[in-house]
């Protein structure tokens, strides 16, 4: 994937967006994400005639207007050449948005193209929606009559890592801690006073051993990425991120598989990675920060050792020490993540490269990472059972 | 090699679907029989039941019948439960291992505290008014 650049980013804070269905007013998807491509395209500083594909995220299916994409395009009143179309993947939907896009890119079919997309969930109270996405994380006959949550396998990586490791719970919960005091930076973050540990360790039990601040919240969003081709970036005159390499792994395991492997080695996230890494010409030692897929203390720790961040079982001493906060190491997160930042699940990944490229053009503000030269995204589908991973690279 | 039988009143709060094929798992669960299929040609075991092998492609399976004995790999308790589930909550729900090398994920039964990773577990059948499920119960 080369010769592709991420010019322009816009979003939405996350948050409570969507109002109840008998609310006389609505907050419209379309209004709220034709905003943020408005947006994006002024910071790219590009035409809206140049725009060859249009990717969008699948809505969620509160969204009562269908077939939104081509509705999209009607309502921004573009037309494109390259290609329009919704994907999905659960959580990986953003992330395989900004893949087809890039794609799109590649592949000679347009030279800018937007992956985007709105994420409105918020106005179903939680227990009716995990009745929706329980169906998604597990086999719908083998699983799901058993209560399995989108959670529950998380917090199950969670007990078996503090039993492998000998891992205090309090040792994971200081991810909760340390991305909440990112998110208070951040301006399109959900969830930004900061809090201490003790404060997670007392929030009410979600799935044991974590608590809800140990958990992503649901969160509306809308977000819109203007990818063009390197050449097309160059001609602007002004800082943009290029695609360095990429790497995708799918198990061919659905949540869980009958044959026993290691649960906790995140294995797609460490294939993925390595492509990407191969691919960029590096290695994890050389990434200034990773935006990583993480709706739970204990994932954003599986995934930062499946990537080489931070050796096996060494992920939440690492979090514990600073390692992975703003000047540590290696900045993880820097957004706030899940946890704070907010997570519309369709889109999270989308908000993961709209951070990456505010700090490769070095303007997070106050969260900056001095000198960000490469970041890293990945996001996940499943118990992490497929993973794709990006490394950007900053180019002024 | 009889799985014990629970009796549950009420009825399965998300009843699993029956096929053709899978009729026959759930008849003889409900009997006390755990049963799932093999390969005719790489002899190895799938879960759940399959008409042909996940692992090879072959179009040939038998049905077996499987121990219920296992270890937990790991579980947890679930506090925010889907709607269907909430006047179930708390509820317990695990990894089973079991001795005939499959990794099952069922409700976990028997366990007063903590998360009992490693411990022996026997997998039995809740007999619900509607039909059955299985379950794991950890033996203390």
């Amino acid at each position: 994937m080369t010769g592709v650049a991420l010019v322009g980013a816009a979003a939405v804070p996350c948050g409570r967006i969507q109002r109840p269905r008998e609310a006389p007013l609505q907050a419209l998807e379309h209004e709220t994400l034709a905003g943020c491509v408005l947006a994006a395209m002024a910071d790219a500083g590009l035409p809206k005639e140049s725009i060859g594909a249009l990717v969008f995220t699948h809505p969620r299916p509160y969204t009562p207007q269908r077939y939104f994409g081509t509705f999209m395009a009607n309502w921004l009143r573009v037309a494109t050449s390259g290609v329009l179309v919704e994907v999905l993947g659960d959580g990986m939907t953003g992330g395989l948005a900004f893949d087809a896009a890039a794609e799109a890119i590649a592949s000679g079919r347009a030279e800018v193209a937007l992956a985007l997309g709105a994420n409105f969930e918020t106005a179903t109270p939680s227990p009716e929606h995990m009745n929706l996405i329980m169906r998604a994380t597990g086999d719908l006959d083998f699983h799901v009559p058993f209560g399995f949550t989108p959670l529950s396998w998380y917090a199950m990586d969670a007990v078996r890592y503090m039993h492998e490791h000998g891992v205090a719970r309090e040792a994971l919960a200081t991810v909760a801690v340390k991305n909440r005091r990112h998110a208070s930076l951040n301006p399109l973050a959900q969830y930004r006073r900061p809090v201490t540990l003790e404060e997670v360790l007392a929030q009410r039990p979600i799935v044991e051993p974590l608590g809800l601040y140990e958990v992503a919240p649901m969160s509306d969003g809308a977000a819109c990425l203007v990818l063009a081709r390197e050449e097309v970036a160059r001609s602007l005159g002004r800082p943009y991120a290029r695609v360095r390499g990429r790497g995708f792994y799918h198990e061919g395991a659905h949540q869980i598989s009958e044959v026993p492997n290691d649960m906790i080695a995140f294995d797609a996230a460490a294939r993925a990675g390595r492509a990407a890494f191969a691919a960029a010409g590096i290695g994890p030692q050389d990434v200034d920060l990773a935006e990583l897929y993480a709706p739970a203390t204990i994932v954003e720790v599986l995934v930062s050792e499946a990537l080489g961040f931070a050796p096996r079982g060494r992920g939440a001493h690492a979090a514990a020490a600073g390692e992975t906060a703003l000047g540590g190491r290696i900045p993880i997160n820097t957004s706030g993540g899940l946890l704070s930042r907010g997570h519309p699940p369709y889109i999270s990944p989308l908000y993961a490269f709209v951070e990456l490229a505010e700090q490769l053009r070095q303007r997070a503000g106050e969260r900056q990472v001095a000198g960000a030269e490469i970041g890293v995204a990945a996001c996940e589908l499943g118990n992490y059972n497929a993973a794709l991973v990006h490394v950007l690279e900053a180019r002024a | 090699m009889r799985l014990a039988i629970e009796r549950v009143a009420g009825r399965r709060p998300w009843p699993p679907r029956c096929s053709e094929f899978t009729e026959r798992f759930w008849r003889a669960l409900a009997e006390g029989r755990l049963t799932t299929t093999r390969c005719a040609a790489c002899a190895r075991l799938a879960f759940p039941p399959r008409p042909f092998c996940p692992h090879c492609w072959h179009r040939s399976v038998e049905w077996v019948e499987l121990r219920p004995g296992g270890t937990v790999y790991s579980s947890t308790v679930v506090h925010a439960a889907p709607a269907v589930f909430a006047h179930e909550a708390p509820y317990r729900v695990g990894i089973v291992d079991l001795d005939d090398g499959l990794r099952i994920a069922t409700r976990l039964l028997g366990v007063a505290e903590g998360f009992a990773v490693g411990a022996r577990a026997e997998l039995v059948v809740l007999a619900y008014d509607d039909g059955p499920l299985f379950a794991a119960r950890v033996r203390g």
